[in-house]
Parts: structure tokens; sequence; C-alpha cells
């Protein structure tokens, strides 16, 4: 590999040279084998929905190709294959919420699974419309499990929308006629528009994808939240460290990695059972060290400070330091180079999931019903496993930096109550946010989400877009593998707020917060609608009025997609720092960068250049800021004027 | 208006009157005409702390409005709008060493007193830092009656806080029969928004004299008065712009600023409380002063705010 800059972490750095000495490959090095990428695909351009094709049209319009067999055109195509992403990712959360339904659904006081928060199990049954009255928790918990099952197929109806998102705003949905039915439904009209010979108009498939988006964020990804929060706990600010670092050299190493906090979290009970650790000492080890990867890592880091390994371009980086006695994983983005890579160190690699079987992998198959004793058996081929390590090839890098994570709203608002005059306002709300927002101490708030991806230097992107925004009094909140490059990076300590403006470093100072918020995994990024949704309310405008911004940086997933469509369709403008397969289509292009605005009051944009986007979304945050002065102003008039009337 | 561009227009029309003024002044009395409020060995005293600059002689006042200048960058961030109040601070100072170099005495026919001596506050020092004065309340405008205006300041009063007055609420304060002087700690300082400086100056000077630091060093000050000096303002009435960059400064220099009117809040800074019978409550907490209240059931006030109180033979 040529010494082109592949990483800003420097445990990465040392990693990719170790996987050099030690002659094993990584994503860097397949990157390289695959050269420069098909310039159709990369422009969507390329169709295999039938077996007339493979089509791809030309990239130039008017010239060679401008049509696939069936007549689709570039507009058509790209938009199908875009849908299909959205589609993707929205199920890939949705199924995961799904899961996360079926475990609460068999909840029970003795069981493997019980009810964690009982404030929110009756917040939500509340917002369900489920009656709570003098029932038995458990009771009420199937209940809701239930009620959210079914919001998965149910034959008629919408999804039902939570009440944090603004009455303007779903008026909008509605008019718009993007209120999801059910989830699964919505994933299928997809598949079934995209087949061939059905949707052949761009803009009617985009607007498909935006209710497709729709049922992830406020369905799949919603549910998946709230749920695991009802199960496992709500999360609460707690201290934790970050970075390959957090490795030891003398204990059991065991990276959980997926999604699915069902799996990770009994992991977590198992790793503290007694028997386990006798045979611990028994094998010569001085503990079990639990760490994350990705997002079941942020799922048990946000409920029990485990610690993050590191996000999703190191998953391979573990396994190279020779000191991780097992790798565990469930679903979504785990490289299937994993179980060979594992090999070549002592590493177990221990699938778990019936939804992601890997060949070359050890599966032990997770079981909710006996999660605990399943739990007990991974945990115990790792621990016997230890003697396997050969300390000799080990290298565990000195990086790790110290992180606060743990922000739900709740928590949010708990650390928000601390600057509430008790003389003036109720405790419990975010207008402690919201006028920081108006009176422009803050002057916006950005989500920083979404994955690596091997094409732009590992993390430096986030890091430099996190430090642009906070040093200009934007407060960010971060999930997924970009909230684990915060931390890595220390971005997400108290200390932090030394980087940030005057503005957010008081704020942070007040409300004893760091600058960057990590609010938790991917489908917690449901966290970050309902925070800006309820600031809308408190203000009584529409999300679209806010000062608010998100960016996935170094995006990769369907996922990712899926995400960017449903913040979007929530109003929030959404900047993409990897450019998506739609470049072949002027069309889909003028709707998502442009027209979309029309329909949504936001819009995507596409830049590379972390600089080069930093400035636009100040510049955006800024714009929003001037319209929401008139607005607010408009509206004080208009309620001077209803007051006159009265007079 | 956003807030933020309410306190640059307030801080620009504070400059303006300062020039105003030091034009006028220089061309009536000449740049050497002297410069000096009474009984102060700090010149002038904000302008002194900030910049250790010693202004003594009209034409000096020149140079001090390039301070104010230098102080107002209408970027819209909180740095620029603190020192965008500080600025306003600063012209308001200017404003009154002019009426102080214009005439021998410009508070002579005001119930105000003006310009606040070193003496004063170094007899201030110690009830102070010993926390017998729990607290200094900074009460500006025009509160909605005389009536409201009295119990608020009485309230104070006997919990042994010391009261400013600046603005109307002097005239209501004496129409609610409020007793006023130093002694027992309400001050009235004048009915020019400008006259709040003195307070100011108040503040920084117990910097200088109790907390020793350096003239110039203006962060010190800041920090001084945030931690050390446990200030708030009441606000009442309508805001003009000129009131709400004077309020930045304040914020500037830690206080907290309650209104009587809708503001665009700033937790913990800048808040609204409509009703009069929790100004007090919300302000001290605001400032985070906590006081022990032990109540003797009598029918008359008691707090040491009465101590230098004389019973005059009418009485």
């Amino acid at each position: 590999m040529d010494d082109k800059i592949l990483t800003a972490d420097k445990a990465t750095a040392e990693l990719i040279s170790k996987a050099k000495n030690d002659g094993v490959e990584t994503v860097w090095d397949r990157q390289q084998i695959m050269k420069a990428p098909c310039g159709f695909g990369e422009k969507g351009l390329c169709c295999r929905l039938c077996a007339m094709g493979p089509c791809r049209i030309s990239p130039t319009p008017g010239k060679g190709a401008q049509k696939g067999l069936c007549g689709a055109t570039a507009d058509v195509i790209v938009s199908r294959n875009l849908a299909r992403m959205v589609a993707a990712g929205t199920s890939a959360h949705s199924d995961h919420g799904r899961s996360i339904a079926h475990v609460l659904h068999m909840a029970s006081k003795d069981g493997n699974y019980t009810v964690k928060d009982e404030r929110k199990l009756l917040e939500v049954a509340k917002r369900l419309g489920i009656e709570t009255e003098n029932k038995d928790m458990f009771d009420l918990a199937h209940e809701v499990a239930e009620y959210a099952l079914n919001e998965y197929g149910k034959p008629f109806g919408k999804l039902t929308i939570p009440p944090s998102v603004p009455e303007q705003r779903r008026k909008l949905w509605e008019k718009l006629d993007i209120v999801p039915r059910a989830i699964d439904r919505e994933v299928v009209a997809i598949m079934h528009s995209t087949h061939m010979g059905c949707m052949a108009d761009a803009e009617s498939l985009i607007t498909m994808s935006l209710r497709t988006a729709l049922a992830d964020g406020y369905g799949g990804s919603y549910m998946g939240t709230e749920i695991s929060d009802i199960l496992f706990g709500t999360p609460v600010a707690r201290s934790t460290e970050a970075n390959l670092g957090v490795l030891e050299h003398n204990a059991v190493n065991i990276i959980l990695h997926g999604h699915e906090p069902a799996l990770s979290e009994m992991i977590v009970l198992a790793a503290d059972d007694a028997e386990l650790l006798k045979l611990v000492k028994e094998v010569g080890a001085e503990g079990i060290n639990v760490t994350g990867m990705c997002c079941t890592g942020n799922e048990v880091m946000m409920r029990h400070g485990v610690k993050i390994a590191g996000n999703f371009l190191q998953q391979e980086l573990a396994v190279i330091t020779g000191a991780v006695e097992a790798v565990v994983v469930d679903v979504q983005c785990i490289f299937p180079a994993l179980p060979e890579l594992a090999e070549a160190y002592h590493t177990k690699f221990i699938t778990t999931s019936p939804k992601a079987r890997i060949t070359g992998a050890t599966h032990i198959e997770f079981d909710e019903a006996t999660a605990y004793e399943s739990a007990k058996n991974i945990v115990r081929e790792a621990i016997l496993n230890y003697k396997n390590r050969n300390k000799e090839k080990v290298f565990i890098p000195g990086s790790k930096n110290h992180a606060t994570v743990g922000f739900s709203n709740r928590t949010i608002i708990n650390h928000l109550d601390k600057v509430v005059n008790s003389h003036i306002d109720p405790t419990g709300t975010f207008k402690p946010l919201a006028d920081c927002l108006t009176s422009g101490v803050l002057r916006g708030a950005v989500g920083v989400v979404g994955c690596n991806n091997p094409k732009k230097v590992h993390d430096q992107s986030m890091i430099e877009i996190i430090k642009t925004m906070i040093a200009n009094d934007i407060i960010v909140v971060a999930t997924g593998c970009a909230a684990q490059a915060a931390a890595k990076a220390g971005l997400l300590s108290k200390d932090a707020r030394r980087l940030a403006g005057k503005g957010l470093a008081t704020v942070c100072e007040l409300v004893d917060i760091p600058p960057v918020l990590h609010m938790g995994s991917c489908v917690d990024i449901s966290r970050i609608m309902e925070l800006v949704g309820e600031v809308a309310k408190l203000l009584g405008v529409d999300n679209c009025d806010l000062p608010v911004v998100g960016i996935a940086p170094e995006w990769m997933s369907e996922k990712a997609v899926a995400i960017g469509h449903y913040v979007v369709a929530s109003g929030i403008d959404t900047w993409l720092g990897i450019t998506p397969p739609i470049m072949g289509s002027e069309e889909v292009v003028d709707i998502l960068t442009n027209r979309i605005e029309e329909m949504v009051g936001a819009k995507f944009f596409i830049e590379e250049d972390p600089m080069k986007a930093s400035r636009q979304m100040i510049e955006r945050i800024e714009l929003k800021r001037r319209r929401l002065d008139k607005k607010m102003e408009l509206k004080d008039l208009s309620m001077e004027e209803a007051a006159a009337a009265k007079e | 208006m956003n807030l933020f561009q309410t306190v640059f227009t307030g801080s620009n029309q504070a400059l303006q009157a300062a020039q105003g003024v030091v034009k006028q002044i220089i061309e009536e009395k000449g740049r050497d005409h002297k410069v000096a409020f009474p009984d102060t060995a700090y010149f002038l005293p904000v302008i002194y702390a900030a910049t250790g600059i010693k202004i003594k002689t009209v034409g000096d006042l020149e140079g001090a409005l390039d301070i104010v200048k230098s102080l107002i960058v209408e970027e819209e961030k909180l740095e620029n709008v603190l020192n965008s109040g500080l600025s306003t601070a600063v012209s308001a100072e200017i404003i009154e060493a002019v009426k102080y170099a214009s005439q021998e005495n410009p508070y002579e026919n005001e119930p105000g007193i003006g310009f606040v001596s070193d003496p004063i506050i170094r007899s201030l020092g110690v009830p102070l830092v010993t926390g017998d004065i729990p607290g200094v309340a900074v009460l500006l405008g025009e509160a909605v009656d005389s009536e409201s205006a009295g119990k608020v300041i009485k309230d104070y009063q006997s919990k042994g806080l010391l009261t400013f007055l600046t603005g109307k609420i002097i005239d209501q304060a004496v129409e609610a029969g409020v007793k006023m002087g130093l002694e027992l700690r309400v001050i009235p300082l004048g009915y020019d928004v400008t006259s709040v400086i003195h307070v100011v100056s108040v503040a920084i000077r117990a910097a200088l004299i109790f907390g020793n630091v350096e003239p110039g060093k203006l962060n010190d000050f800041l920090t001084y008065t945030k931690n050390r000096v446990p200030a708030f303002v009441n606000a009442f009435g309508p805001l003009s712009e000129l009131v709400v960059s004077c309020g930045a400064g304040a914020i500037a220099l830690g206080f907290p600023v309650i209104c009587d009117t809708e503001v665009p809040e700033v937790p913990t800074c800048l808040l609204t409380q409509k009703d009069y019978d929790k100004t007090v409550k919300t302000s001290l907490e605001a400032r985070n002063i906590k006081i022990k209240v032990t109540e003797i059931p009598i029918p008359v006030a008691f707090a040491a705010a009465f101590e230098g109180e004389r019973i005059r033979k009418d009485d």
C-alpha cells in the first residue's frame, strides 16, 4: 500500500502498519485491489432489476445508450436504485426494532429480560393510547410490544406518529401523502414499485422513498430506541473511554460488534457471572474486559459505560491487535472478511444471529428465550480462548480518550433543569435549550451521524466538521460511528469546551455538558428527531424553521440513506460527505438538492470537502436564524394585534 | 430585531451620544479641560480598569471613544455581544464624566447621588466580604406602579441587600415611602439611564481595591465581579435598545438581568419575571444568593439596613 494518509486516528494508523507486517489484508487493501470504481454504478446508471439487462445508461446526455431495454431512462434507473437503498436501510433498522419488540413481548418478572424503566413504559403506553390504570407492569409491556409489532403489518390505517412531531409537520406529511402506513408495507411497496415495468417517475419514487424512510425514523428506529430504553434503562450521563487503547493486556478481551442490545446487554451481564469469573482465574487472566464497536457498542456504552474499542473501519484492526479473544457479532455492518482475518490470530469470531450467518465463523445462536445461558456460553468460549493468545503478536495502541456519554433526551432535560429559575419556569422541558437558540447564544445545532467510508480519510471529516461547528457556537449531537470518532478525538470530554466558542462554552459550563452530546446508536437518531420536534413545538414553529442541520460526513450504508431521507422529510437540511450514486440523473439531483425543499422545507447538500460543507452549514444556519427572527417577530405582532382587537 | 442586534443598536446609540457630548465639551471648554469624578483615585474607573488608561482631560476622552468603537463588533456571537455591552458601559462612563466636567455638581438638583466615592466603597467592603450585605440589587426603569416598586425595594432592604435605583423608580420609591440613604442601603443614582454606570463603577473599584486586580486586565475584572460581587439587575418597564445593551454589559460582568417584560430569555442571565411578588425570589435564585432568614414576628421591618436609621423628631 502506498503512503497515502488513510486515517486521522493514531491507533488506526499504527494497526494498519501492523497489518502490513503481519501480512493480513484490511479494507484499505481491498479498496486498492478494487481499483477505480465502475463509473456506471458510481453514478447509479446501472440497472439489473430484470433479466433483459444488465443495462447501463451513458453518463453523457445525448451520447450512447440513453434508455434501458424497457425504455427506463437515467432518471428512472437512478431513482429506482436509490429507492431500493432506502428500502434496505429502512428494513435493517426496522427489523432491529422488531427484534427488540419481540424481546419486550417475552419480558417477565423473573425472566432474562425485564422492565428496567417503568416510567418510560408508562410514557410510551400513554402515547400509544394504551390504558395503563391498574395494570400489571408486564401485561402492559406485552401490550406495548404487541402494539409495536402490529405497526409493522397492520392492514389499515397509518403509523402512529409520535407526539414529538410538530402539528405543522404532521399536516404537511398528510398533504404530501407521505405518512407511512405499516412499516413492512412501505418497504414492500418500494420493492414492488421498483420492479421492472412499474414506477417510472423519479419524483413519485422519491416521494415513496420519503414515506418509507419515515416508517424507519418514526416507526422502526423510534420504537427500537423506546423499547430498548424500557428493557434496559434510559441512558444517563456517565464516563467512559474510547479507542483501541481500551483493550487490556492481562484480561480476556471481548469485542461486542453489531447492533441489537438484546445480545450485548446479556453479554455484559454474563461477564459478571461468578462461575465465569472463576474460570477467568483458572486460565490465568485478571478479568473480563468487554468493549464495544459500532452501534451495539454505543448501546452498552450509553447504558453501562462499556468502553468503546472503535468504530466501523476499526473492526479488523481490533483483531489485528492480537489481544482479542472473541469478536461477538449479531447483525449489520459486520465485515464478512472477519472470519478469515480472525484465523490469522487466535481470535474467535462468533456469529449469533440467524439473520447474519457468515461463512467461516463460529456460530453460537443466541436464543432470547435462554438469553443468559446463551450469553454465558459465548463468554465461556472467549475465556477458554485466552490461553491461545500469542503474547508476542500482541500490540495494543496507547491511544484512548475520556468521554462523557449517555445523553438521552431525559438526561439532557435533567441537565437543562440546572439552569431553570424555579420561580419562572417549570423544570422538565427543553425550554432553556430553545432560549439559548432563539437568543443567539447558541447559533444552532447540528447532528453529526453516519458511518466510516474508506473513500475518505478515516474519521477526519467528522472531526474537522465537529471542531468547526463547536468553535462557531453550534452545539453538536452525535450518534453512531460519528459519535465514536468524536469520542476517540476527545470531543465528548467536558474539557472539550475549551475548543468551543464563547456561547457554547458558557452553555456547557452552566449545564455541565460536553460540547458534543453522544445520543446513542443509529436507531437513536430517533432521539434527535424527538429533541428537534420538541424544541420546535416549544417555539410554535416547524422543524424546518429551526437553525438545525444534519450531516453524514463519511456515510456508507443503506441505513444512512434511509436516515438521510427521513431527516430531510422531517424538515432538516442534510449534508452528505460522500456523493451518493445519483449523479447520473440531473433530474434526481435537482429534486433532492433543490425541488424537495418546496415539498418538505429541507434538502440534501452534497459536499465532500468537510471545510466547504462546514461553511455551507453555518451559512444555512444563519439564514434559518434570520428567517426565524422574522417569523417570531410576525408572531409577536399578530399576538399584539389579537390583544389589541380584544381590547 | 433579534436580541443580539438590539444590543448592537443600543451600543451604537450610546456611542453616538458619547461622541456628541465629547464633541460639545471640547468645543466649549477645550481639549485640556480637566475630567474627573469626585473623591476617587481611579480616574474614570471603568476605563481605567479595562484598559489601564488614566483619563484626565477632555481630550483624553476622544481616545476613550476609540475603545468604545473597538468593542463593537457586529458579528452575532456571544463574546461580541458581551463586549458590545461593555462598550455601552464605557460610553455611559464617558457621558457621566462629561457631566462632571461641565458642572461642579451635576446631581445637585436631583434625588440621585451620582458618582459613588471611594470612601463609601471602602466602607461597604467589610459587610460585603462578611456577607452582611448578601447582595447588590440594581433597579432600573419604571415599575408598573409605585406600590409594587416599594414592595420590591423594601423586601431587598429587609434582607439586607444594597439596592441602587436608576430612573423613574426613584420617584416611585419616594412615593411608596421607602427611606433612602447609604446607611439604609437604598441608594438612588440618577434619572438618566447612564447613571447606572456609577454602580458598575462600584463593582469595578471593589475589584481594584479589595481584589487587587491589575488595571488593564479586563478578564480578571470580569472574573472578579462574576465570582465576588453578588449583584444583579432588575429592569422594569419597556426596554429601549440602550437599556438592553446596558443589560448585556451587566451580563458580561456576571450579573443576571431580570425584566418585568417579555424578552428573549437566556437561561440564568436574562430572564422575564412579570409577577412582582416573585421578583425578589427570582433574582436571588438567579444570582445564587442564599439568605438565612430568622423571621422575628414584630410589627416593623428588621434588618441591618435599618441600623443607621435616625429617628427624627417629627417621626
